[in-house]
């Protein structure tokens, strides 16, 4: 398959409701390019984007949350350009938007703080917004910490609240920029939910370092690397890609890209193996990983 | 009783939206008159006390304001408006603590050494330095909701503005005042104050929150030195505080806030740090 099928829709992109579609996306920062010629097509639901660090993830989802304009290309988000000033303001109103890093006003309570947000969001009526404030305290699970200052919350509430700041007055686009990442195995059992619900009709686009995120929670998966999509299509399709790459052997094999010895002492090896070999049932992470290591103009979905 | 409430405004109280002053009046009336009571009492809506009790409910869990909020709707602001501003960080006690503090310490300057100059050179960076403050990825913790956010990233620079300048230029003034021997001459700095404050924000599209107002503050100070040292024997001012100098000013301040507007929409977008600048 050549890069330019990227540009072509797999059978489920026809299938889905395109709600944000992205052409050409370029952006530099010095020689260094963050984003090199980006397309893409997502649609009702969560669509996971998997890559290293430095492959551009956060760069896309900045872009694509009109923090920083692109260099190169276009996109819509449900039918708004936001190359005009006008088409980015009705984006921003749809637009949820959990970034990287954020930041808090610390000695406001989560109330205060989502509250805040409410308002940059335009929600300027008091009781209305209050209302809206406190239903998604509730979704993001902070109803008993609303009053306590975010400064003396623990790093997953915050989290949670940042969340919250994000999920406030609807938006029919929600961001999320690693929103697990540092969280223990429950505070992150507790996101999924939530990410989960607002995914039922909404567009989430959710960044994240965890693969498990992916395969529990995304009915798409994006692979991006160097600046790249190097992958699009279904976990399930990307989990394909290792099918018949995984095997176990008793000592380590030289034929691995990767390989590690597994907790009943044999090795799992991901790569060609060798004739013959015990095949094992693929993962989503032997997928990922295998995409990573291979030649872009091959892994497209 | 001499007179009832009108039904139609009964039906609203008891739905919980009668607006003062007819609800005081409801109010009062309702206490003596069994009559509009048993009214009321027939026009009651099902579920009217259930979304009464929720609204009760809402009411005590929302969180009490700040003395900052407290103080900016007393004055008048909008509730909305003054969450924005509590959230400004220059508002904060620290900010408004180094400044009167600056201020004091070239009051005192001033007193011992019979002279302004230290007084006005300083006063006009004040609210240029704290109008850079309150905005921008370096002093904002969520400067990035911010920027993607509906509203207009220029309006909320312009409400922050607004308020740094009123309390900075409050407390400037407060400071003029403890100079009395220096005559109207000590509010020299004012119209500078204005004119460096606009130009910073001016600028800020093309050289960044930090680059900006740097550069103008230098400016600012490189000026009075070369007045300094173009200062003839006789002179008592240093030129831009002379009728000449405010009027020029003025001037600055004018086309500056001019260009800020004319660049309103540049503000809407993150700064890149490869590019030196907001695009």
């Amino acid at each position: 398959m050549s890069p330019a099928s990227l540009l072509l829709p797999s059978a489920q992109e026809c299938r889905m409701t395109v709600t944000v579609s992205a052409s050409g996306l370029g952006l530099r920062y010095g020689r260094t390019h963050a984003l090199d010629d980006v397309s893409l097509r997502l649609g009702r639901g969560v669509t996971g984007l998997l890559g290293p660090n430095g492959a551009g993830k956060t760069t896309l989802l900045r872009v694509l949350a009109t923090a920083v304009p692109a260099d190169e290309g276009a996109f819509t988000v449900l039918g708004h350009d936001p190359a005009t000033a006008r088409g980015r303001q009705e984006l921003r109103r749809e637009l949820g938007y959990l970034p990287q890093t954020p930041g808090f006003h610390p000695d406001f309570t989560p109330f205060e703080f989502v509250d805040y947000v409410a308002i940059l969001k335009e929600l300027t009526d008091r009781a209305a917004r209050h209302r809206e404030v406190r239903r998604v305290l509730a979704e993001a699970g902070l109803d008993e910490v609303r009053g306590k200052r975010v400064k003396k919350l623990s790093g997953g509430m915050r989290q949670r609240v940042a969340l919250a700041a994000a999920l406030v007055g609807d938006p029919g686009f929600l961001v999320l920029d690693e929103p697990t990442v540092g969280l223990d195995p429950e505070q992150r059992m507790r996101f999924r939910e939530v990410i989960a619900r607002a995914g039922e009709d909404r567009t989430v686009l959710l960044s994240t370092h965890q693969t498990e995120d992916v395969a529990m929670l995304c009915h798409r998966v994006l692979v991006m690397a160097g600046g790249r999509i190097r992958f699009a299509g279904t976990p399930a399709e990307l989990t394909a890609r290792a099918a018949g790459r995984v095997w176990s052997s008793t000592g380590r094999d030289p034929g691995a890209k990767a390989g590690w010895r597994t907790g009943a002492g044999t090795f799992r090896n991901v790569g060609d193996p060798p004739e013959g070999a015990d095949l094992l049932e693929p993962t989503l992470e032997d997928g990922y990983l295998l995409t990573l290591d291979g030649d872009p103009a091959e892994v497209t979905a | 009783m001499s007179w009832h409430v009108a039904e139609e405004d009964l039906r609203a109280y008891a739905r919980g939206e009668l607006a003062p002053p007819l609800l005081w009046s409801a109010d009062a009336h309702l206490a003596g008159c069994a009559e509009c009571r048993a009214v009321l009492a027939a026009v009651w809506e099902p579920g009217a006390l259930d979304a009464a009790w929720e609204r009760l409910d809402a009411e005590l869990d929302a969180p009490r304001p700040r003395p900052l909020e407290r103080l900016l709707l007393r004055l008048g602001v909008a509730g909305h408006t003054a969450r924005l501003l509590a959230a400004t960080p220059v508002l904060r006690r620290s900010w408004l603590a180094a400044v009167t503090l600056v201020l004091a310490m070239s009051v005192l300057t001033a007193r011992a050494g019979h002279s302004d100059t230290l007084f006005l050179v300083v006063a006009p960076l004040l609210p240029l330095a704290g109008v850079a403050l309150s905005y921008g990825p370096a002093v904002d913790p969520t400067y990035e909701m911010t920027v993607v956010a509906p509203l207009h990233g220029f309006r909320l620079l312009m409400i922050r503005t607004v308020a740094v300048l009123v309390a900075g230029l409050a407390l400037g003034a407060l400071a003029g005042l403890a100079l009395p021997g220096f005559g109207l001459g000590a509010l020299g700095w004012l119209l500078p104050a204005l004119a460096l404050t606009a130009t910073g924000l001016a600028l800020t599209p093309r050289f960044g929150p930090v680059g900006a107002p740097s550069a103008v503050g230098g400016g600012w100070v490189a000026l009075l030195l070369v007045a300094d040292a173009a200062r003839e024997s006789g002179d008592r001012a240093l030129a831009p505080f002379t009728a000449a100098g405010q009027g020029v000013a003025a001037g600055v301040a004018a086309l500056a806030a001019g260009l800020l507007f004319l660049l309103r929409d540049r503000f809407d977008r993150s700064p890149s740090p490869f590019r030196g600048g907001a695009r």
